[in-house]
């Protein structure tokens, strides 16, 4: 299967994009209803509505416990994993039902990428750690191959620092770097959207810099969630926030608006460090 | 304060004694041990042991090239009839069958299988397949051996599939790869070193074992690789020799706990310098 050829049949031409932005609102990615979401019998998420915008960075916000992490593992149904966990409601993705029973969970993974707050590098080479993915879809000659690892970690930020040494263990990287080649992994399978799980938690404020800057730069091409603790961070990189409390979606409107006039009086004392 | 403090030195101090002369008193056993091995063993050790049959009560001379070819040959075999088996069950267990009530009934039986006495292997495969035979083969004590593979084998597997983290599953997944992907390029990646212990300690086990071979494989006098018919064995001669009030067979005895021993200790050196060598 070529994800490529399909993700351009799906993603909307430039035209659509421009009509959208220019009527003023953006294109749904990703739409969230009416989803529960529970782990065992305790309910997780309560009656969550959102929406992902095309080649917006969304960030989730909240305290700790408040669901955003799980929301985030429903968008690829990574807690499918596991048993006893269990969604109901709707969460569509170009029009389709990701939720349903025949939804091809690994092609779904394919197209909706995710990093992790631990940086998962796997027990290869840094060059494997990113073919790998490249070769579960494509069946490339390896010259192309080479390119497509070359162009990942460009875009991880990441080339300069590790083109001598593409044979070297993933786990000889420091944690900047390995979070940074889980970046670079993701984006080479050429996913529609991608999910970042407090990506920048374990990592010092110079790493914490580069992955925004590389958020930014990725998000010309592709559809960004992103769960972070740090709200400054939320404000820095994305165009839209949501803010969640106790499994509720209390708030989600632009960026600029959520940080300067919140509606709700929970979303102002959260982001005024009230509490949480 | 400084008082507490003096007594946690004290109550520190008498641990580290008691650990040192514990670690002290296991590794003069396994000098003792070693060090009678090599005194008797190693004076008679010549090529004769390698090229020689084992020669008949009395005499002179002779080797042990029928019982090292034989356990060579049980030994190899065993490892890959159980590796196999001990391997996907222990997958089964760690990975597909993690949450499933199967694997808790498969892992209470194979702690049975685990600690079951060799000679009860031993019997049932005399049972089951000696009896209806109506001989003694090589054949049956592969089986018999490999039995006691798979328990070792399955155990190891599942441990040091567990310790891989569950992020790494996750970050794999994520990906879009299939969980037989995952399974054979990240787990047994990451467990790698592990597994390999795994079937390494099963085969220090199995080359040491006596008592399943002793309804099963028997032993010859001379030299075969025939299957279907029984074969020598190491263990089994040095059973057998020990125990004769012969001189030669006693001294052929030490020597072939000395080939076991040392082979089994090259073993280990060559696998762990190989996995240390891969994890980079």
């Amino acid at each position: 299967m070529n994800i490529a050829s399909v993700q351009s049949a799906t993603v909307p031409t430039p035209t659509a994009t421009n009509s959208a932005a220019a009527a003023g609102r953006h294109e749904e990615k990703i739409s969230v209803r009416n989803l529960n979401f529970y782990y065992g019998n305790h309910k997780a998420l309560k009656n969550v509505n959102v929406s992902l915008y095309t080649r917006m960075v969304t960030a989730f916000i909240g305290p700790s416990g408040c669901g955003k992490s799980t929301l985030l593992r429903i968008l690829n149904r990574i807690y499918d994993l596991y048993p006893n966990q269990r969604a109901e409601g709707e969460v569509m993705l170009d029009q389709e039902n990701i939720l349903s029973a025949d939804q091809d969970l690994n092609y779904l993974r394919a197209r909706v990428g995710m990093v992790f707050q631990k940086p998962t590098p796997f027990p290869m080479s840094i060059y494997e750690n990113i073919a790998f993915g490249v070769r579960l879809y494509e069946r490339l000659p390896k010259s192309e191959i080479d390119g497509r690892v070359e162009s990942a970690l460009r875009r991880g930020a990441l080339w300069e620092e590790v083109k001598d040494k593409l044979a070297a263990n993933g786990l000889s990287l420091s944690g900047g770097q390995q979070q940074r080649l889980c970046i670079a992994r993701t984006v080479a399978v050429r996913p529609e959207v991608i999910l970042l799980d407090e990506p920048c938690s374990a990592l010092d404020p110079i790493s914490t810099a580069k992955i925004e800057e590389l958020i930014d730069e990725l998000k010309n091409d592709y559809t960004i969630a992103i769960v972070t603790h740090n709200m400054q961070q939320a404000a820095r990189v994305s165009d839209y926030t949501a803010f969640m409390y106790l499994g509720e979606m209390v708030e989600f409107d632009a960026t600029s608006k959520m940080f300067t006039s919140p509606v709700d009086q929970r979303t102002q004392d959260y982001i005024t460090g009230r509490f949480g | 304060m400084l008082k507490l403090y003096r007594a946690r030195r004290r109550r520190n101090a008498r641990v580290i004694f008691f650990s040192i002369g514990a670690t002290l008193i296991g590794l003069s056993a396994l000098a003792a041990i070693l060090g009678t091995l090599l005194y008797q063993g190693l004076s008679g050790l010549s090529l004769d042991v390698f090229t020689q049959m084992t020669p008949p009560p009395g005499s002179d001379g002779g080797g042990l090239l029928n019982p090292i070819v034989g356990s060579l040959i049980m030994t190899s075999l065993a490892v890959v009839v159980g590796t196999p088996v001990g391997i996907l069950a222990g997958t089964y267990m760690a990975e597909y069958g993690r949450y499933a009530k199967l694997s808790m009934v498969v892992r209470f039986i194979n702690d049975i299988l685990l600690s079951a006495p060799s000679i009860v292997i031993g019997l049932f495969v005399y049972e089951i397949l000696v009896a209806p035979m109506g001989h003694f083969s090589a054949f049956a004590g592969v089986i018999a051996l490999s039995l006691l593979v798979v328990p070792v084998v399955v155990r190891t597997t599942e441990d040091m599939l567990l310790l891989v983290p569950k992020e790494l599953r996750e970050a794999a997944s994520a990906l879009g790869m299939p969980r037989s992907k995952v399974i054979q390029k990240v787990s047994y990646r990451a467990a790698r070193a592990g597994m390999i212990t795994g079937v390494l300690l099963a085969v220090a086990r199995i080359s040491g074992e006596t008592a399943p071979l002793l309804f099963t494989a028997l032993n010859n006098q001379f030299f075969s690789i025939d299957l279907n018919a029984p074969m020598a064995s190491l263990p089994y001669v040095i059973f057998q020799f020990a125990m004769s009030p012969y001189h030669q067979w006693q001294a052929l005895a030490w020597i072939g706990a000395l080939i076991i021993t040392f082979a089994v200790l090259a073993l280990s050196i060559v696998a762990r310098s190989l996995t240390a060598a891969t994890k980079g």
